[in-house]
C-alpha cells in the first residue's frame, strides 16, 4: 500500500505544479492612487471570474482571459490592500496590490475643551486628521496650519507636520476672555471652531453695604479676575454675616458683572465676601 | 437483573464518550471554537505621546481591540454586518459594512485565522478622545466563492488603527490596512 502511495503524491504534486502553471497571471501596478481607472494584465485565454476583494468594496464579474481587466475608479476609492482574483477553467490566481490615499483635501478638527479660563496654562488641544476626498487617511506627511484669532488682539498662525495622519498642537489661552475662533487649514479646506474663553477666579473683591427697613443690602463692586476680564454671570459669591446671633452665610450669583444680597442684621455685624478660592474685604457694621 | 442494567449504563456511557470525542475532533467544531475564541493582542505603548497612557486603559483597550477583531472575522465569514456594531464606528464601520454588503451581493466570504497583532501604541491625543495604534497582524486570509477557496494566504499585514473611547469600551474608528516597509 505505502508503495501505491507514493506515486500517487507525485503524481498530484506535478497535476498542481501544471494548474499553477496553466492558471492565468495577473499584473497589477505596484501601487494605486484612490479614485483612479487602472487596468489589470492577464495571461491565459477563455472565460473566467474576475473578483476584486478591498477594504470596502468586493466586485465580481466576468472577463476573458488574456485581455486587460479594467477596473474603474469608483471601484478602488477606499485605499489598503486589494486582491485581485481571476478563476477559469485552469484554476484561481491572484495577486494583491495597494491602493494609496490621494492629495490631502479635507480636515477632521477637534479643538478641546470648548469653554477655558483664562489663565489655564497649555489647556487647549487642538487635533487634525488628514483626509483625501474619499475620507482616507493621509499618511505622508502633510502641513496643517492651526490660525488662531482671538476676539481682540492679532492672530497668529502655527504650522504643524501630520504624522500618520495626525496633527496636533497644545497652547495657552489668550490674555482676554471671549470667543476665540481656531481654524485648521489643510490645502483649501478650512475647519473653523470656536472656544470660548473665560475669566479666572475674581481678584480684588470688594463689598459695599447699606442699612434698609429689613436689614443690610450688601453688593459687590463689579467682579473681575486679575487681569480685568469679568467674572461669567452665574458665578456664585458668598456673602458672610456674624452677629450677636451668630453667623448667617447666603450664596448669591453674579448677574450683569455684581452680585448682591439683602442680609436680616439689625444691630452690628461683621459682613465679609468669599467667590470660589478668593477672599474679598470685610465691613463692619 | 442488576448486572443488566449495570451494562447498559456502561454502554450509554461509552457511546456518550465516543460521541464526545468525535464531536471535539471533528474540524467543524474546531472552526467554530477559533471563530469564537478572542484573537491575542499584545499592545506595547512605550513610546507613546503626548499623553501616558494609564494601566486600565490600556488593559481595556487591548480587549477591546481584541473584540474588535474576533467580530471582524466573525461578520466577515458570516456576511452579518451587524456583528460589527460592538466595537467599530466610523469609518471603519462604514467601510466593513459596504463590503460585507458587496460579499452578500456576490456570494463571497472572507475567513480570517487570526495569528495575533503586535500592536504599538504611539499617539493618545492630550485630551484623551484619541488614540492612534499600529499593528502588526499575522493572518491567514482565505477568499471564497459558494463555499469555493478562490485565494488563500498567509499575511504579515500593517494596520493604522484609530480607537476613540465611548461610554464602557474602545471603539475602532479607523483600521487602515497598510503597505509593509
Amino acid at each position: 500500500m505505502p508503495s501505491m502511495l507514493k506515486p500517487i503524491l507525485c503524481l498530484a504534486f506535478v497535476w498542481c505544479l501544471i494548474g499553477a502553471a496553466l492558471a492565468a497571471d495577473l499584473q497589477v501596478p505596484a501601487q494605486v492612487t484612490a479614485g483612479t481607472a487602472f487596468a489589470i494584465a492577464s495571461s491565459g485565454s477563455g472565460d473566467a471570474t474576475f473578483y476584486l476583494v478591498g477594504p470596502s468594496s468586493v466586485v465580481k464579474r466576468g472577463i476573458k482571459l488574456g485581455s486587460e481587466i479594467k477596473v474603474a475608479a469608483a471601484e478602488v476609492q477606499a485605499a489598503g490592500r486589494y486582491v485581485a482574483i481571476t478563476c477559469g477553467s485552469d484554476g484561481c490566481s491572484s495577486s494583491p496590490f495597494y491602493v494609496v490615499a490621494g492629495d490631502p483635501t479635507k480636515v477632521s478638527f477637534l479643538l478641546h475643551p470648548s469653554r477655558v479660563p483664562v489663565t489655564a496654562r497649555d489647556a487647549i488641544n487642538a487635533t487634525a486628521f488628514v483626509f483625501d476626498k474619499f475620507h482616507n487617511p493621509v499618511f505622508r506627511p502633510v502641513n496643517v496650519d492651526f490660525q488662531v484669532v482671538p476676539k481682540t488682539g492679532p492672530a497668529f498662525t502655527k504650522s504643524v507636520k501630520a504624522v500618520q495622519g495626525v496633527a496636533w498642537m497644545r497652547m495657552s489661552p489668550t490674555p482676554k476672555e471671549g470667543p476665540v475662533k481656531v481654524i485648521a487649514t489643510v490645502g483649501n479646506n478650512e475647519e473653523p471652531r470656536i472656544i470660548q474663553q473665560v475669566a479666572s477666579e475674581a481678584c480684588n473683591l470688594r463689598i459695599t453695604a447699606r442699612r434698609t427697613a429689613k436689614g443690610v443690602e450688601v453688593q459687590t463692586d463689579s467682579v473681575k479676575d486679575c487681569r480685568g476680564n469679568a467674572v461669567p454671570d452665574g458665578t456664585v459669591v458668598s456673602f458672610t454675616a456674624v452677629d450677636s446671633k451668630g453667623r448667617t452665610t447666603v450664596d448669591a450669583p453674579i448677574k450683569k458683572g455684581v452680585a448682591r444680597t439683602e442680609l436680616p442684621i439689625t444691630g452690628n455685624a461683621t459682613i465679609s465676601v468669599a467667590s470660589g478660592v478668593v477672599i474679598g474685604n470685610e465691613i463692619r457694621l | 437483573m442488576k448486572l443488566r442494567a449495570t451494562n447498559f449504563w456502561r454502554h450509554v456511557g461509552l457511546t456518550l464518550v465516543v460521541l464526545l470525542a468525535a464531536a471535539l475532533c471533528s474540524p467543524l467544531l474546531f472552526r467554530v471554537l477559533r471563530a469564537d475564541s478572542l484573537p491575542q493582542v499584545k499592545l506595547n505603548a512605550d513610546g507613546i505621546a503626548p499623553r501616558s497612557i494609564e494601566e486600565l486603559t490600556g488593559h481595556n483597550v487591548t480587549r477591546d481591540y481584541a473584540y474588535a477583531w474576533r467580530d471582524l472575522a466573525a461578520a466577515s465569514q458570516s456576511n452579518r454586518s451587524d456583528l460589527l456594531s460592538d466595537y467599530f464606528t466610523g469609518f471603519a464601520k462604514d467601510k466593513l459594512t459596504q463590503r460585507i454588503a458587496d460579499q452578500r451581493k456576490t456570494g463571497v466570504t472572507i475567513r480570517y485565522t487570526d495569528h495575533g497583532h503586535n500592536v504599538k501604541a504611539f499617539f493618545y491625543s492630550p485630551d484623551g478622545g484619541e488614540m492612534q495604534l499600529l499593528d502588526n497582524a499575522r493572518l491567514d486570509i482565505e477568499i471564497l466563492d459558494g463555499g469555493k477557496v478562490i485565494h488563500q494566504e498567509t499575511v504579515n499585514q500593517r494596520y493604522l488603527v484609530l480607537m476613540t473611547p465611548g461610554a464602557d469600551r474602545w471603539f475602532v474608528r479607523s483600521l487602515d490596512p497598510v503597505a509593509n516597509r
